[in-house]
């Protein structure tokens, strides 16, 4: 492995010490048994999303940027000016999106790296597949507009938030876009579906079981994150991991469907609230 | 008109300013930004802590890992401490491998902590030769609006104020480790040094700058200070600054030092009231 | 260079050589005790579009350690380098271009950084850039017992409890730079700055008559 000279290197063979906690006594199957008869450790209904706390405009040094929280799960997400899209030799007749989604080293229970790992990696990559449907890309040929997401704590759902959040940041910068962008995910386990799962909800459901002690066949498990533009209903972006049959998916997409929505008003809330405070701002000054 | 002007003359747009003895955000010559301090906000770090000194905000997050010691050092543990200013935080910085200025101030407040000694490594050993504690403190800067060693200081004393490590049983002949959770520990900290910086803009000295005012000035200076003593006097080049200048600097940081320390002793506090609590 | 009879108060011998290479516009060996490095200057010329200045010439510095790829403490002893330099050129001279400081450690026995800021400077004169002011680099160290010693070595270092590193102007003798490590009162760095000033002022001499004994052999 290439050494680090840029940052403070610690030792090699640190390990979390969360790995020698005397676990408790209640397996994961059972867990996974729980989930299957639609009981929720955090006592919310399958279909019931957390509280989000929604905030734009809080790094200054940024043209837009936005705050996400829903329980545990906390990300920041910043917007920057178009810039020329460093080496690029020919011209582009649409603009492009730069994503980088980084979770923040102490932001999981295993401490993670500083550069991007693969996971972070294939998320910038979706982010920018959703987001790049939402913004009027002809309005800036040639150059490319950077959304940095930081994700500060992980408690699932980070790369819903993310999309949602990247949506304020890139309204608030005045970047032209066709339409609000929300997204949701959904976590799969048999027939249970989900909404708004939690880290731990997210792992159990991406386990395979066996449909049941007889059968040899695995029941559908996965997770499914949907961003969509919610004036005509298009979906920008779908992404699932996992193994689902084809009925579960129609009703899927449909729960998914009715919980972005929810989300709309909060994002327009968001952003009117931003805007009366900036005229109010000005008005005095 | 203001707007134009500013951007067409900087360093003329500030002058005039400093010449009333008053700064474009409404601040005098030697007035410090307010400064908050959250702390616990992360659960799944083992201390936490975030700051903002006006706009500027960095967190902390540390987290704990168990690891053999190094040979030569038998009975110490390991406190590894980055800053990162990733570009999510200003314009300046651009994806990709940190920054000088990132690399700089990873060095100035790792070479701190230890000359500092706030805190003793060896108050970090499980078992000598075998097990020792290592803390990753990792700082993230999400907003640079200026004076960023001051801000990573405050918040890496903070956070390591709120560190909480579980008790660790360690069966050496049978290379078992057995962590009871229920039973957390403190962290000593053996004493707080803060600082504040300052900028040299002709023959003025502003307090506590952002990052419009760092970029015009031609010299930077931080003081740190620790119960009265003095920590470090980092001047890194620059313009030219006379001796009576500089001990005027030092006293106000002696002075200021004090607030900053309550303000981190009234946060910490506040969260031991509420573990107790729990 | 004795500054004081007193042989805690003595600097370490200084030895340089200028304008030992031919390619750079100004070169210069110089050793301080055990410790030594080599500074060559490239300037002004050409400089690359993405760093240009239209008022003056941007200023490199460029720290290489003796093996290895510079680390991040060789990036904070360039940093102060780089600092030190761009406040002493004249730099409003030389718009669009670039003035390139390249330092090469030779040994590390201690005070490094003093050594390649006197370096610096000596080079910078071997060039003939123009220059607001001389500058002149000295460090000194405090032992358990509140002895100062000038110009420490690695090995007081590693049991001192604190050390001490100025740069001071030639004009006013105001401070350009101060970097400490360790903890100490106010009266002590009081006093290792008064030290450090009549050392610095010794270097001042020691340029003088470098350069007047190099001007003489050339001619």
């Amino acid at each position: 492995m290439p050494t680090d000279n840029k940052r403070i290197a610690g030792p090699e063979d640190s390990i979390s010490y969360r790995l020698f906690k005397e676990t408790s006594n209640e397996s994961v199957l059972s867990k996974i048994n729980n989930l299957k008869n639609n009981i929720r450790s955090d006592g919310r209904k399958t279909n019931e999303q957390r509280k989000i706390f929604l905030k734009c405009g809080v790094v200054s040094q940024a043209k837009g940027s936005a705050y996400f929280e829903v329980d545990n799960t906390k990300l920041i997400v910043s917007v920057y000016d178009p810039r020329e899209i460093p080496k690029k030799t020919d011209y582009s007749l649409k603009g492009e999106l730069f994503c980088i989604f980084k979770y923040a080293p102490f932001s999981c229970p295993n401490r993670r790296g500083h550069q991007q790992d693969a996971e972070e990696k294939q998320h910038s990559a979706i982010m920018k597949r959703a987001l790049e449907s939402a913004v009027c890309r002809h309005e800036f040929p040639n150059f490319q507009v950077d959304v940095y997401v930081l994700v500060l704590e992980n408690d699932g759902s980070a790369l819903s938030g993310a999309i949602t959040a990247a949506g304020i940041a890139l309204a608030q910068a005045g970047i032209p876009m066709y339409d609000t962008i929300t997204s949701a995910t959904l976590a799969i386990q048999g027939s249970t579906k989900l909404l708004d799962p939690t880290l731990e909800e997210e792992a159990l459901c991406t386990i395979a079981t066996h449909k049941s002690d007889t059968e040899t066949g695995y029941d559908s498990h996965g997770i499914i994150v949907l961003a969509i533009l919610s004036t005509h209903e298009q979906i920008s972006e779908f992404y699932q991991l996992g193994n689902l049959n084809l009925d579960t998916l129609n009703e899927s997409i449909s729960i998914l469907m009715n919980a972005t929505k929810e989300i709309v008003p909060l994002v327009e809330k968001c952003l009117v609230d931003y805007v009366n405070k900036t005229f109010k701002a000005n008005g005095q000054s | 008109m203001a707007k134009q002007f500013k951007s067409l003359h900087p360093t003329k747009f500030y002058r005039d300013y400093l010449n009333q003895d008053i700064r474009p955000d409404g601040r005098l010559v030697s007035k410090f930004r307010p400064v908050i301090i959250n702390i616990g906000s992360i659960a799944t770090a083992d201390g936490s802590a975030l700051v903002r000194i006006g706009k500027t905000t960095v967190i902390c997050g540390i987290k704990a890992e168990l690891c053999p010691p190094k040979p030569e050092k038998p009975n110490e543990g390991f406190l590894i401490c980055n800053v990162e200013l990733p570009p999510l935080c200003s314009s300046k910085f651009r994806p990709g491998p940190p920054s000088d200025l990132a690399q700089i101030t990873t060095r100035f407040v790792a070479d701190l902590i230890l000359n500092s000694g706030c805190i003793n490594l060896k108050d970090l050993c499980i078992v000598k030769e075998k097990l020792v504690w290592c803390l990753y403190a990792d700082i993230i800067c999400l907003d640079h609006d200026g004076c960023i060693i001051d801000a990573c200081l405050l918040v890496l004393l903070t956070a390591l104020k709120t560190v909480r490590l579980p008790v660790v049983q360690y069966d050496a002949a049978i290379d078992k480790k057995t962590i009871d959770a229920s039973v957390k520990k403190c962290l000593n900290i053996y004493n707080t040094p803060v600082s504040t910086t300052y900028a040299m803009f002709e023959d003025k000295i502003i307090t506590d700058p952002t990052t419009e005012e760092e970029e015009i000035s031609s010299g930077l200076l931080t003081v740190v200070v620790k119960d009265k003593e003095l920590c470090s006097i980092h001047k890194p080049g620059g313009s030219p600054l006379s001796e009576e200048k500089l001990y005027e600097c030092i006293n106000e940081t002696v002075n200021h030092a004090d607030l900053l320390i309550t303000l981190i002793n009234t946060a910490v506090s506040e969260c031991n009231d509420d573990n107790k609590n729990c | 260079m004795e500054v004081e009879s007193n042989v805690n108060l003595s600097m370490r011998e200084v030895n340089c050589k200028l304008g030992m290479f031919t390619r750079p516009d100004g070169s210069v060996f110089i050793s301080q005790g055990e410790t030594a490095v080599i500074v060559g200057i490239y300037g002004p010329i050409e400089v690359k579009p993405h760093k240009i200045l239209i008022n003056k010439a941007s200023v490199e510095t460029h720290y290489c350690p003796k093996s290895g790829m510079p680390g991040i403490a060789d990036k904070l002893c360039e940093s102060i380098l780089h600092n030190v330099c761009e406040a002493a050129l004249a730099s409003a001279l030389y718009p669009r271009s670039s003035i390139v400081i390249i330092i090469q450690e030779m040994q590390n026995c201690g005070g490094i950084i003093p050594c390649a800021i006197n370096a610096c400077c000596l080079a910078l004169l071997n060039a003939g850039t123009d220059m607001k002011f001389l500058f002149a680099s000295a460090s000194c160290g405090l032992d358990d017992e509140g002895n100062f010693h000038l110009d420490p070595d690695d090995l007081f270092l590693e049991t001192a409890a604190a050390s001490f590193i100025f740069v001071f102007d030639s004009i006013g003798k105001g401070l350009i730079a101060s970097h400490t490590s360790g903890s100490f009162n106010l009266a002590q760095y009081q006093s290792a700055l008064e030290l450090c000033k009549k050392a610095a002022e010794g270097i001042f001499d020691f340029y003088k008559s470098t350069i007047k004994k190099d001007l003489k052999d050339k001619i």
